[in-house]
């Protein structure tokens, strides 16, 4: 996994994408300080779209490459 | 994630390991609060022992009780309600909902500290939970089971209820469909086109859209007549909410599911789930509880194809997975929590966790797979009707 920089928050994640619509997110720490999925029903949340917005960008910008291999 | 996997010769080798001995800490529910309320003590087989459950006549609260008395291990569940204890059979021992001895009509007085385990109740959604914790301590703060609004609302139908009892099965098979989207396909005959889960905290989410089977006559599936997006959260080890949008002849039919189980053993559960259905304009008490009855015999039918594969297949800690998979590792790292000490609950398994899965190449076979169905049924057609 490649960490990812919110643009919004700043707040750092791990990302994988196996293909463009593939995405694999893993936070390191709470979700508390993200402006969309803070709050109690935050696992409710499918996604924060600032964060799903930082992801494609660096896909965009060739800073997170979409990778085949390894296993899922 | 499944680097620990070894290989004879080149072949894997499955890894079955053993199912826990010690259950999971969380909610769990016991089925309608109302199927408790009668006035007798019920007799539950879970967390490897015995439970009674009653409700104090004059109190009207349901209690959860060991089944099994202190004085010489008589079984309350055999017994009777007096006022708002259980009276065992064996000797008539009285004990209050809080766990306390109540009394002993045939002695002069109650031993001191005479008290049995109570556990931790709670009715929510019209249904009964039980707190268990192998630790003992209280829910955490925010660990609860939420309140589903159409379970208290005229617009919507009662609760249809079911329960199943699986043996020789672990229930973490049932906790692992969360990420399975290949086998609604195989094993359901729907038709998934998107499948996302998230895991944060003690929550699994689990979206999926799904299009009709039209290769499938209505014997053949429980998929929907159209088009369905589901919404589905495991709050905690072993209860899940599922909301279900169906587009059917020009309306959106609304349902929450409830899927959830209790263990009774390492090696066997009891299954229940239930509906409730938005009544549609028009719709009487009376259609509504048949659409809640058809939603229910269709999910009946779904379990039913989940335990035939449970009953015949191995437990398998280390699945070997292809690209299309969902998050078999990540879940399942979610579901340890309830398994391990609350100090010994990790950040990994409780920070949040985002999978998506590409359904473009399942989705494109699917299609194809459908269609050489209907083909080979329009052959089937034509032939018989060249006969007659
Ligand atoms: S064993 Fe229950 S009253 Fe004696
Ligand atoms: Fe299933």
């Amino acid at each position: 996994m490649q960490p990812v920089e919110c643009g919004d928050c700043g707040n750092e994640v791990l990302v994988h994408k196996r293909s463009l619509p593939h995405t694999a997110v893993q936070w390191t720490r709470s979700t508390d300080h993200c402006p969309e999925l803070a709050g109690p029903d935050s696992a409710r949340v499918p996604v924060c779209t600032r964060l799903r917005a930082s992801i494609e960008q660096a896909v965009r910008d060739g800073a997170l490459t979409v990778d085949d291999g390894g296993e899922p | 994630m499944s680097a620990r996997s070894t290989t004879e010769g080149g072949a894997r080798v499955i890894e079955a390991g053993r199912p826990p001995e010690r259950y999971a800490r969380g909610w769990h529910c016991l089925g309608l609060a109302e199927q408790f309320k009668d006035g007798e003590p019920h007799e539950i087989e879970a967390f490897g022992t015995k439970l009674v459950v009653f409700q104090a006549a004059e109190s009207g609260r349901l209690h959860v009780l060991n089944a099994f008395c202190p004085h010489m291990g008589g079984n309350l569940a055999h017994g009777t309600v007096k006022g708002d204890a259980v009276a065992c059979p064996f000797h008539d021992w009285r004990w209050g909902g809080d766990g306390k001895c109540a009394g002993i009509p045939y002695a002069h007085r109650v031993p001191p500290r005479a008290r049995t385990r109570a556990w931790r109740t709670l009715e929510e959604n019209k249904q009964l939970f039980v707190w268990h914790d192998p630790q003992g301590a209280p829910p955490p703060e925010g660990v609860t089971i939420p309140r589903i609004e159409g379970a208290f609302s005229d617009e919507w139908s009662d609760w249809t209820w079911h329960s199943l009892r699986v043996d020789g099965a672990n229930c973490r098979e049932i906790v692992d469909n969360v990420v399975d989207m290949a086998h609604f396909f195989y094993v359901h005959n729907s038709f998934p086109t998107y499948f996302k889960n998230v895991f944060e905290g003690h929550v699994a989410t689990q979206y999926m859209n799904s299009a009709p089977r039209t290769d499938m006559t209505a014997a053949d599936t429980v998929a929907s007549a159209g088009d369905l997006r589901s919404d589905a959260s495991y709050y905690g080890p072993s209860y899940m909410i599922d909301h279900i949008w169906v587009e059917q002849d020009g309306a959106t039919v609304e349902t929450v599911l409830i899927n959830c189980h209790y263990p009774v053993s390492p090696d066997s559960f009891v299954l229940m789930y239930g509906a409730i259905v938005k009544k549609l304009p028009g719709m009487t008490d009376e259609m509504a509880a048949a659409a809640a009855a058809e939603t229910s015999q269709g999910l009946a039918t779904g379990f039913e194809e989940d335990v035939a594969i449970w009953r015949n297949k191995t437990r398998i800690d280390n699945p070997l997975l292809c690209d299309q998979d969902g998050p078999v590792y990540q879940l399942r790292r979610w579901y340890e929590q309830f398994y391990v000490d609350a100090e010994d609950v990790r950040p990994e398994m409780t920070d949040r966790f985002e999978f998506e899965i590409d359904t473009e190449r399942a989705v494109q076979v699917w299609k194809a797979e459908v269609e050489e169905n209907l083909a080979r049924r329009a052959a089937a057609d034509a032939a018989t009707a060249g006969e007659k």
